[in-house]
């Protein structure tokens, strides 16, 4: 185990800039997930640390070790590939042990240690198999077995789980949360799924476009965005978000007016947040016209028209209203978000 | 093939396929079945399609003629020298275009490419001179340096490059993190899984070796240092005559080796080239 530390880190590829300058401190056994949409950078990020790009500028430590110019080899990490990365022509145990062989450990310990990951990840059946042999899962268990194997100071996963299906996911998520339990290693994971970053990490890096937008907790992040694009991007139904004005105790928008919490001072052109399970049902509400109904059992998604907004709303109890009907809502105060129009910066 | 075809198609297209055979069957057994038969009985008309009497001592007499087994010996050890050598080469070279970044080496490999487009009879004399500069005239050098370095090895490195460009970089980033520099990834990585390429590389180029025939008349000058192609032409009467059934029994005895390898490792070698974009 050992804490990553990211100091102004920078990637260009010719004339194009892909990292803009990340700093991230990574504590000794924590588990942090960098998350963001196609192409923001993250997983040129986690390769940087995996020493498999090269830094244009600013450091990558791991311990007390500036890594910068260490071969992959040297930094004593393990990673898990998306496409997993076994290799085809060795066995399950083989490709278990192969780093350590290469290590120069002998063949009774690497045999114990690929046990010892076998029995942990429930492959002790499966060692002599050919990855081609193996269902989606079990390749994802072998290539974890593969990182953990070796006892590297870090574990880093590029979208590990996004090969498996949605039920397979959910399963390996646990998995791999009850694995970083277990061993105690400092991880940084990589995914686009913020569901994914949500339920696994200890803290998010959320990233775009090269720039860290923010790191937080999971609930953190989901409670107070920093900004507009923090609080689009965590959450599923997305954040409902409304261009307007805040004009004293409420903010106008195209249609509607919504209240505001207490304590508002900014004014001038703003952006509104609610996010669909903070929209309540009441006669006193806020008309809105349905345009889709969706029951899930435990809870009614709405699509709705508010003023001239399409806006979610997330009901525990169910709805009966069919599309065209009004239904009237009304925002939970306490759980309103304000951006400045300009930066998308929070303010409130 | 699909296998939901009306039992009359099936009987059709098989029936096609047997006729579609015959241009390619008939030559072989033809030359099995004259081989063992007197030569008046060869040009018999109508011909037998199976020989009415059989004359085995024919197999005898190409061993009595020319020293056959010596030219066998020679035709065989410079096929595997040869095959093993553009392998080695081949893998090296490709793995380097495919996996390696160095300047201009997509204008390097076109260059190479280009050595594909040069007849051999255009570089023969240029050769002649150099190896007789070098004293390797009636030797078997020339037969085993100018196939392992010139076009058979340029298609083999094709192959090969094909190959390893499709291989996925993970496989090799992954062998990083594991610990393996460039050689071992190549050496345990990359080339265990290009064994179909290199299956295809070592059949087209034994074959190559073991059909070549414009180099060893122009490099080689006594019988005994011939090779199999250029001693089948040595089969002749006091008056040049071809001796036919003599000369069919060496030419069966020298298509052995490239049936038994077809018939080896034609899978392998479908496999390789599919895996390559290329069409067999």
């Amino acid at each position: 185990m050992a804490p990553v530390s990211l100091h102004s880190v920078k990637k260009t590829y010719g004339d194009v800039q892909i990292l803009h300058g990340i700093d991230v401190d990574i504590a000794d056994g924590e588990f942090i997930v960098l998350v963001g949409p196609s192409g923001c950078g993250k997983s040129t990020l986690l390769r940087m640390i995996a020493g498999l790009e090269t830094i244009t500028k600013g450091d990558i430590r791991i311990g007390d070790r500036v890594v910068n110019d260490l071969e992959p080899k040297d930094r004593d990490i393990a990673m898990v590939f998306q496409n997993y990365a076994l290799y085809p022509h060795m066995t399950v145990a083989t490709n278990m042990g192969f780093s350590l062989e290469h290590r120069g450990a002998s063949k009774a310990e690497i045999a114990e240690r690929v046990k010892w990951a076998a029995d942990i990840l429930d492959l002790s059946h499966l060692l002599d198999r050919y990855p081609r042999q193996l269902s989606g899962g079990q390749r994802q268990r072998v290539a974890m077995g593969r990182a953990i194997v070796r006892n590297p100071q870090v574990f880093l996963f590029d979208e590990p789980l996004s090969n498996l299906d949605a039920k397979l996911r959910v399963v390996m998520r646990g998995e791999i949360k009850a694995l970083h339990h277990r061993l105690g290693v400092t991880t940084v994971y990589v995914t686009h799924d913020q569901i994914e970053a949500m339920t696994m990490a200890d803290r998010i890096v959320v990233m775009h476009a090269g720039k860290v937008e923010q790191i937080g907790a999971p609930l953190e992040l989901y409670d107070r965005p920093a900004n507009l694009f923090v609080a689009g991007f965590i959450g599923s139904p997305a954040m409902n978000i409304l261009g307007g004005t805040i004009e004293g105790a409420e903010f106008k928008a195209a249609g509607v007016t919504l209240p505001l919490p207490a304590g508002v001072t900014a004014t001038g052109a703003a952006s509104y947040g609610i996010r669909p399970e903070h929209f309540q049902l009441s006669p006193e509400g806020l008309p809105a016209v349905v345009s889709l109904v969706e029951p899930m059992g435990s809870e009614t998604q709405v699509t709705m028209t508010l003023g001239e907004h399409l806006v979610t709303g997330v009901f525990r109890e169910r709805v009966a209203a069919r599309p065209g009907e009004t239904i009237h809502i009304l925002p939970e105060l306490a759980a309103v978000h304000l951006f400045d129009a300009t930066t998308g910066q929070r303010i409130n | 093939m699909r296998t939901d075809l009306s039992p009359r198609l099936r009987v059709a297209l098989y029936g096609l396929m047997c006729v579609l055979l015959i241009p390619f069957v008939f030559p072989t057994w033809w030359m099995i079945t004259s081989s063992v038969k007197p030569i008046s009985d060869i040009f018999a008309f109508p011909p037998d399609l199976w020989p009415r009497r059989f004359d085995f001592s024919t197999y005898q007499r190409v061993f009595e003629l020319q020293p056959f087994a010596r030219q066998y010996w020679n035709s065989a050890y410079i096929a595997a020298i040869v095959t093993a050598g553009t392998m080695v080469v081949s893998s090296m070279a490709g793995y380097a275009f495919a996996r390696i970044k160095f300047p201009f080496s997509n204008a390097i490999f076109m260059i190479v490419l280009l050595g594909l487009l040069i007849p051999s009879e255009v570089t023969i004399v240029p050769l002649f001179q150099m190896f007789l500069g070098w004293g390797m005239i009636n030797t078997h050098w020339p037969l085993i340096l100018v196939p392992i370095f010139g076009a058979p090895s340029v298609f083999a490195t094709f192959v090969m490059r094909q190959f390893f460009i499709a291989l996925p970089g993970e496989l090799e980033e992954a062998a990083r993190v594991d610990g393996l520099g460039r050689f071992k990834i190549f050496w345990t990585i990359a080339l265990p899984l290009a064994k179909p390429a290199l299956g295809a590389v070592a059949i087209f180029t034994f074959l190559h070796s073991w059909n070549l025939y414009l180099e060893p008349i122009v490099f080689l000058s006594s019988t005994q240092m011939f090779t199999l192609p250029q001693a089948l032409t040595q089969f002749t009467d006091a008056y040049g005559g071809a001796m036919w059934n003599i000369q069919l029994a060496a030419a069966t005895m020298t298509a052995i080796p490239v049936l038994l390898v077809f018939i080896v490792a034609q899978k392998q070698f479908v496999e390789g080239l599919a895996h390559t974009g290329l069409k067999g």
